[in-house]
């Protein structure tokens, strides 16, 4: 069926057609979701309250993009916010590590890629991070990464160059293995 | 190693970044309709008029006077008339606690006033710098006597966080993020609590009188 069917439908209060749509997107948005959160339960709240507010506000939907697309930004404005909080409560009982704390060439006793990548990407500042998620590791496009974050598309590039340029600085002392 | 050589490799090594789960369908549908449920069941509180406010904000440093009073120090007022020295540590307490009282009302106008705003969409800028200027008091309370009573120290903590989230608040405002806010209020009752701190008992003549 067609999604604007669908969307018709729900809109009307059609329990299956609310069901049709979360079926469609459910996967994507709770990946995102986890992908920023890096936690079943944070990444269960962010898809449970993003589905909550699109029923909502559904009657608010334009169409001018994609249901998908409208999606994305609320998880993203849900995870943001979400993880703002949950950052503030952490700060309160223990000093997090500064966002600069993974030292360019500060080779501790983990040595794997992987480890330092994802310590790296969890250590850039909060804007990096969501266009480094959504653009290298979901593939979303800079246009979709745009619409859902509501900068220009430019400013989506710039961010995303900058944010590999500190992953390139916080990772150069592995740069043999890159290469090998 | 070249530009696009670290791209390709980042794009690869970044797929375990929070590689997720399989998505729990089910589960995830049951939490959204049970909330749902919930919400569309929860009582709605009707905004008040801003005339109200100020009323409501007179009414308040009545009623919180009272509450903090005998929040604070109910055993005192068993006591037979104090020492020289005692007497200074009230003195200093009442202090504290008129402080306290002055903040809790000055903070339930602001939250009150924001929630109203925030349904209405229209949210003066001057919440952010009210939100500031008083999480500083939080601040100060938390770390004064005032802070030692458990009930009130967890409010504190509370409207601590709510005041940070306001004062937080970028120029250019996402009516999510006042959701958010608003949802947090709700969901830990800090109006309710502040609103309702009304326990039994006389209240100390002192914080009456100097209220």
């Amino acid at each position: 069926m067609d999604e604007r069917d669908l969307i018709a439908r729900a809109r009307a209060g059609e329990p299956a057609a609310e069901r049709a749509l979360y079926d469609a997107h459910v996967d994507r948005v709770y990946r995102l979701a986890y992908r920023l959160a890096g936690d079943d339960d944070l990444a269960r709240d962010f898809t449970q309250e993003t589905f909550i507010r699109a029923f909502q506000r559904l009657d608010t939907f334009r169409g001018d993009s994609r249901l998908a697309t409208w999606l994305h930004a609320i998880t993203t404005t849900v995870a943001l916010n979400g993880l703002r909080k949950v950052k503030r409560f952490r700060t309160r009982e223990t000093a997090l590590e500064a966002a600069d704390g993974v030292a360019a060439n500060k080779r501790t006793a983990e040595p794997d890629l992987k480890t330092r990548l994802r310590d790296a990407i969890d250590a850039l500042p909060e804007k990096y991070r969501m266009v480094v998620v959504m653009h290298d590791v979901e593939g979303y496009t800079h246009e979709e990464i745009a619409t859902a974050l509501e900068v220009e598309v430019g400013t989506s590039k710039a961010q995303l160059s900058r944010a590999r340029a500190k992953l390139r600085a916080a990772l150069a002392d592995f740069a043999g293995e890159w290469v090998s | 190693m070249s530009d696009d050589r670290f791209e390709q490799l980042l794009r690869e090594a970044a797929q375990d970044y929070h590689r997720p789960p399989a998505t729990p369908h089910e589960e995830l549908w049951a939490r959204i309709e049970a909330e749902r449920r919930r919400r569309r069941a929860a009582p709605r509180v009707v905004g008040r008029r801003p005339a109200w406010r100020w009323g409501l904000g007179i009414a308040a440093v009545l009623l919180l006077g009272i509450a903090i009073g005998r929040w604070i120090r109910p055993a005192q007022q068993s006591t037979a008339p104090a020492q020289a020295s005692s007497a200074v540590g009230a003195r200093s307490d009442l202090g504290y606690r008129l402080a306290a009282a002055q903040y809790l009302t000055r903070t339930e106008t602001l939250l009150t006033g924001f929630r109203a705003d925030a349904r209405a969409g229209q949210l003066d800028p001057q919440f952010v710098a009210q939100a500031r200027d008083l999480l500083s008091s939080t601040r100060l309370l938390l770390d004064s006597p005032a802070g030692r009573d458990a009930r009130l120290k967890s409010l504190l903590e509370d409207l601590e966080l709510v005041l940070a989230q306001i004062a937080l608040l970028p120029a250019v405002r996402d009516s999510a993020d006042v959701e958010l806010i608003t949802q947090g209020m709700d969901q830990s009752s800090v109006l309710t609590r502040l609103r309702t701190a009304n326990p039994a008992g006389p209240a100390p003549v002192g914080v009456q009188g100097a209220l």
